[in-house]
């Protein structure tokens, strides 16, 4: 077998597996320009906003592009008599043109953020509603981290790219070409001999481009392997320090630091280097063009000005201006890349097909709105099979069904199946054979909101979302009827309980309850299912150690909720469900006997052994307890 | 080929950028002065820079006076001469960047290397009240702030006031008068940056925090999805959801406002200044006290002071942030470590002879450990055998002291385990726990983790890897035992984890073995086989095995029943027995559980 052995091919098998881990091939990728075309519909509501930027930029280009112009009249005034108060006047021309220049920088700058931050604020929206409109089965596939990422990160490196100003760009260019046709009018032998130079700087850009991109990429992976594996040895420090590998994950550890600061100093000592060269050309371009003056200054004669002062000056100030936006020219783009990659992420997130909500089979099938009155039936089971994955089947040939104001319990071992039933009334899921139906309609033919209106869930393991335990049992609505949260409270004999807490009932929930035991949290989950009263309450008992008197809490709660309601209720203590109207006994998915809880004690078969002992172990629980109350005596 | 022009650079710059030797001091002052020839060596460069363009400026300024009085050869030699001292300006910047952004560096590299070193002497005490996410966030964003501060902000600091005075000396040199005019502006321009920058880090770090309240509800919403599906709670969700991400967008285009109204409010000042020069340097001009020359001269140098001017304003957020982010990362090396070597030197082995007297274990006010006492002959076993919350696990870990264990409580060999270097004893006393964490790396290294290097011969993997009932499993795994594990093993099942862990443990040949719990996870065929393992171990070996089921405590020479912290009974598992005491109970009740498991299965 492959690999049976570990030392066959170990280094090249395992460096590429980890290699492939750490994801640096993904971090190769050049992104394409094409993804902006799937931004457009998210931009196109503030087009106006955007478009509108983008023509202050042309104008703020062109009135930066004036200045050198007036302090080339300026000075060539100079010569001319009573230049004095006419120096004034080109100062104020000028102060002009810098105020005007900036006070069309606030809304271009503005207008342009405001475009990107509304259009990703959309774009947020809609990935999220995405996610919401998902079946169950895609969230078990993928990591939620992940899926957070998408909507909050990702979505923030787009807007970065509008925030920055890389866009910018576009008016840097439209920059660079005036400045070429102005300094060609203004004097084109010169102009031609300052721009002598720019070919070998076009190439000596392109050439580095590659090698900060390489440099750049390089520092990205090592600083992703450093944080990696950083963060391994503090979650982890505890097997590290059991082992007393301290040295030697120091060692390694320090290897990858040195790599991480060796890439860095390659990256500072290539944009260092790119950075004065184009500094130091713009010096080249202006001691070329004095030459050049100087040059034809001999040749024409001395005395006779071939060259008029102001329109050097200009040609020193245009090519200063020339320079700057080449140099931000790098920088610009990598930000760009790295928004098309959150681009492409978001993009390939909403374009998944598998996962959307089973399908309806029909609207003409709905029912009229006063559904579900009349209907005796509550729910239904007729011949289901299911199957999470093919060929593994967790509900073979069930058929269950239930009146109104029944109780039904399902009892089996973990994987029986059992949970999945509810989620199948629910359509969370689809079955894969049979029919379902609720009161009398099959559910693929409701509209699943008016469905899952007619269940409320207390599931085994309970969620909670941040806000208060009001907000929580009201189920998050926004308008809370506190009076209803009182009495359901009240109704499960947990009022006293929760009042008692700091804070009373408008305590914070901490992050999915963990301030909150695991017998509270159940009682939260039962009010809020009481709250919403449904026509089906389906209770899915919790299996995790929760303390007596919460339990005895609990159960009478769940007691008295099912009274008068159609109940489904999902067993681990038999002793619970003595009461039901019927229970089903469904081991590994298929159903082997139902009845009243007499009914199949009476018949001996596999209920009956299972009550005795559950009770025989109960019993024995009890006495271990007692046990060590004599023992260690009646400490908390 | 790009490697080879970036290496020579390398190569080149190798001797100045070299890490300084010795250990790595903490404090910002203390690696200032550590790193103080680079970063001298770097001033000296910006000086350097400053004055060349200083000299350019008038070079510039003679080149146009020639011109205009058509002598041709002066103005062919001062370009001659601006081009030399534009290549001199350009080597001189580079340095200054190589040597000042080097210095940061180094220290980044140092902080960091010190800090893993520092938290792995941390005990557990720290990591429970420190999340991992807090703890990363030091190592990676502090510490960029202070990497900032001593690179970056340092060279512009350094290089502001450089440039600020190089170009003042021009100016002065030109004209003091128009000096003293433009000076009118300028000082407004620095307190309009400074009051900008601290505006932009507080407005920038409230929109952070928007940021992770509206990720974190984006978690709590999808955590929950199953119960937002059962309830139709969707709209609501998407409506709550659409609250924050406005309120986000708002707090946005408040950041963007105030970036924006930077550029006018400088422009204005700027447009003041001009203003003032053009007026007065006119005035100067008609008088004939400075020449058109010197006025462009002058032109160019107040260009050159605007930038450093504004980059010295920055500089104050840069300040606060670095010394901010150091605060935070020096609170690290300030907790000490409550687990400490003792001097003595640890012989090469033990025998395995273990003993604890009298140990009590406090946590806050919660006693967990209440004078606990027993004994283990070296070569024989222990089970401790407890329901949930008896102490087992804290027990287990004080044994090889991953938890600080007091003085005279732990003796091995009849020595106090705290007499020794806390290395030495973890090497000699194996520690499995309960939790499994794999390493994402590949199995094969995971597994041989205890191991120095790399063996040659595989065998020893196998072997252990065979001991823990985890081979055939490995051999199925798509890289066999050179599959990536993933994060904390995830691409494994829980008992396929926990078996790599357990011959993880046993690859080691410890003198003293204890295993925390190392079946939760198995079905019963494999826990059968696991056990046999550990009784071979057993043979060669002191094992400890904190254990809930009766199943595995018997096979061992004593067991010790613990609960609430406290000895409740001990003896062989007969004895026990014929005690009928918790022991037996428990006994009976798994039994039953047992039984249970097999008749749901059965049916």
């Amino acid at each position: 077998m492959k690999g049976a052995s570990p030392s066959a091919g170990k280094t090249t098998r395992a460096e590429r597996a980890l290699a492939r881990f750490h994801e640096e091939e993904e971090l190769e990728r050049v992104y394409d320009l094409r993804l902006t075309g799937r931004l457009l519909p998210y931009i196109r509501p503030h087009r106006r906003l955007l478009v509108g930027s983008l023509v202050l930029l042309v104008v703020m280009s062109a009135l930066s592009l004036v200045r050198p112009l007036i302090m080339r009249a300026a000075l060539t005034q100079f010569q001319a008599p009573g230049g004095a108060e006419r120096i004034l006047r080109f100062g104020f021309a000028l102060a002009g043109a810098i105020v005007l220049e900036q006070a069309i920088a606030f809304p271009q700058m503005v207008w342009m953020q405001t475009a990107g931050a509304r259009a990703m604020a959309d774009l947020r929206l809609a990935v999220f509603r995405f996610l919401h409109t998902r079946s169950l089965g895609f969230f078990d596939t993928r990591p939620i981290g992940r899926l957070v990422t998408r909507v909050t990160n990702d979505v923030d490196s787009i807007s970065e790219m509008f925030g920055s100003g890389a866009l910018n760009a576009v008016g840097d260019l439209v920059r660079l070409v005036a400045i070429v046709a102005i300094m060609l009018s203004l004097d084109a032998k010169m102009s031609l001999f300052a721009f002598v130079l720019v070919p070998p700087i076009a190439l000596f850009v392109q050439v580095t481009r590659g090698r900060m991109r390489t440099a750049y990429r390089q520092v990205r992976s090592k600083t992703a392997r450093m944080n990696a594996f950083l963060n391994e040895q503090v979650s982890g420090i505890a097997v590290v320090q059991a082992y007393a590998r301290e040295r030697r994950s120091q060692d390694e550890f320090d290897a990858i630091n040195a790599d991480y600061r060796t890439a860095n100093m390659r990256a500072i000592v290539i944009e260092a280097a790119v950075d004065a060269a184009i500094e130091m050309i713009g010096s080249v371009c202006i001691a070329s063009i004095l030459w050049y003056a100087g040059a034809r200054a001999r040749s024409v004669g001395i005395g006779v000005p071939t060259i008029e002062f102001g329109t050097l000056f200009a040609f020193v100030a245009y090519i200063d201006m020339f320079f700057g936006p080449i140099r931000d020219l790098s920088a610009r783009y990598t930000l760009v890349q790295s928004a098309l990659s959150g681009a492409e992420r978001i993009f390939q997130l909403l374009d998944s097909k598998e996962g959307d909500e089973p399908a309806l089979a029909g609207a003409s099938e709905e029912p009229g709105p006063d559904w579900p009155a009349g209907e005796e039936v509550a729910f239904e089971l007729e011949r289901v099979t299911f199957e999470y994955k093919p060929g593994v089947p967790v509900l073979h040939e069930v058929s269950i069904a239930a009146r109104r104001g029944e109780t039904i319990a399902l009892v089996g071992p973990t994987g029986s199946g059992k949970s999945t039933i509810a989620s199948l009334l629910l359509r969370l899921y689809a079955a894969t054979e049979g029919e379902v139906r609720v009161f009398g309609r099959p559910v693929n033919a409701l509209d699943r909101t008016r469905l899952r209106r007619q269940f409320a869930v207390v599931p085994q393991d309970v969620f909670l979302f941040p806000g208060s335990i009001a907000s929580n049992v009201a189920g998050g609505a926004p308008d809370v009827d506190r009076g209803r949260v009182l009495e359901v409270l009240r109704s499960i004999g947990a009022l006293e309980l929760f009042e008692a807490r700091e804070g009373g009932l408008d305590a914070a929930v901490a992050e999915r309850g963990s301030n909150f035991s695991a017998g509270e949290r159940q009682l939260i989950a039962l009010a809020r299912a009481l709250y919403r009263d449904p026509n089906i309450l389906v209770l899915d008992e919790p299996t995790a150690t929760i303390d007596s008197d919460t339990e005895r809490r609990l159960q009478a709660a769940m007691d008295a909720a099912s009274k008068g309601r159609t109940a489904l209720v999902i067993a681990h203590r038999l002793s619970t469900i003595r009461n039901a109207s019927r229970i089903v006994v469904l081991p590994r998915g298929r159903v082997v006997e139902t009845g009243s809880h007499d009914e199949l004690i009476a018949r001996d078969g596999v209920y009956a052994r299972l009550y005795r002992l559950q009770d025989a172990r109960r019993e024995l629980e009890r006495k271990v307890e007692a046990k060590l109350e004599e023992l260690l005596g009646a400490e908390g | 080929m790009s490697r080879s022009h970036a290496g020579w650079i390398e190569r080149a710059a190798e001797p100045l950028l070299r890490l300084p030797d010795g250990p790595a001091p903490l404090g910002l002052g203390k690696q200032l002065r550590r790193n103080g020839r680079l970063y001298v060596l770097g001033a000296v460069m910006l000086a350097f820079q400053q004055v060349l363009l200083a000299r350019r400026d008038f070079l510039v300024k003679s080149a146009v006076d020639a011109i205009s009085l058509a002598r041709a050869e002066d103005a062919a030699s001062g370009a001659v001469w601006i081009l030399v001292v534009s290549v001199s300006s350009m080597v001189a910047r580079l340095l200054s960047r190589m040597t000042v952004f080097g210095a940061g560096r180094n220290v980044e590299y140092e902080l960091r290397s010190a800090l893993l070193a520092h938290l792995h002497r941390l005990g557990p005490a720290f990591y429970r009240s420190n999340a991992t996410g807090d703890i990363m966030s030091r190592a990676t964003n502090d510490l960029q702030q202070v990497r900032l501060l001593l690179g970056f902000g340092l060279l512009n600091v350094v290089g502001s006031v450089l440039a600020i005075m190089s170009a003042l000396y021009v100016m002065l040199e030109l004209s003091w008068r128009l000096t003293l005019a433009s000076l009118s502006t300028i000082p407004i321009l620095f307190l309009v940056a400074r009051s900008f920058s601290t505006q932009m880090f507080a407005r920038t770090r409230k929109n952070q925090q928007a940021l992770g309240a509206m990720s974190d509800r984006v978690l709590a919403s999808l955590a929950g999805v199953r119960v937002v599906r059962s309830f139709a709670m969707e709209d609501q969700e998407i409506a709550a959801f659409d609250v924050q991400n406005r309120t986000y967008l708002e707090k946005s285009l408040g950041l963007a406002r105030l970036r924006g109204s930077m550029g006018p409010v400088m422009g204005a000042v700027s447009a003041a200044g001009v203003l003032v020069v053009f007026w007065y340097g006119g005035v100067l001009l008609a008088r004939g006290d400075i020449g058109t020359g010197d006025f462009v001269a002058f032109w160019l140098a107040l260009l050159r002071i605007t930038w450093p001017l504004m980059a010295v304003g920055f500089v104050a957020a840069i300040v606060q942030r670095g010394r901010a982010g150091y605060a935070r990362i020096q609170s690290i090396f300030e907790t000490a470590p409550d687990i400490t070597s003792g001097g003595a030197t640890a012989p090469a082995r033990f025998r395995g002879e273990l003993r604890v007297a009298g140990l009590t274990f406090r946590h806050g006010d919660r006693t967990i450990l209440d004078d606990v006492r027993f004994e283990v002959k070296a070569g024989s076993s222990i089970a401790i055998v407890g329901r949930t919350g008896s102490g087992k696990s804290t027990l287990a870990s004080l044994l090889p002291r991953l938890l600080p264990a007091p003085r005279g409580t732990v003796f091995l060999d009849g020595s106090d385990v705290c007499d020794f270097p806390v290395e030495s004893v973890r090497a000699r006393i194996g520690y499995a726990q309960q939790d499994a964490f794999l390493f994402s790396t590949t199995v094969a290294e995971n597994i041989g983790y205890a191991l120095d290097s790399a063996p040659d011969d595989d065998a020893i993997l196998v072997a252990a890897a065979e001991e823990a009932c985890v081979r055939e499993d490995v051999a199925r795994l798509p890289d066999g035992f050179d599959t990536v594990v993933g994060e904390r093993g995830v691409q494994l099942s829980g008992g396929q984890k926990q078996r790599v862990a357990l011959a993880r443990a046993l690859v080691r040949e410890p003198d003293v073995l204890v295993l925390d719990d190392p079946l939760s996870a198995v079905d019963a065929r494999t826990e059968a086989a696991i056990l046999a393992a550990i009784e071979r171990q057993a043979a060669r070996r002191t094992v400890v095995l904190v254990t809930h089921r009766i199943a595995a405590a018997r096979r061992c020479d004593q067991i010790l029943v613990l609960d609430r912290g406290r000895v409740i009974e001990r003896g062989t598992h007969d004895e026990l027995m014929a005690l009928g005491g918790v022991y037996a109970l428990l006994a009976e009740a798994q039994r039953m559980d047992d039984d249970l498991a097999a008749m749901e299965l059965a049916s």
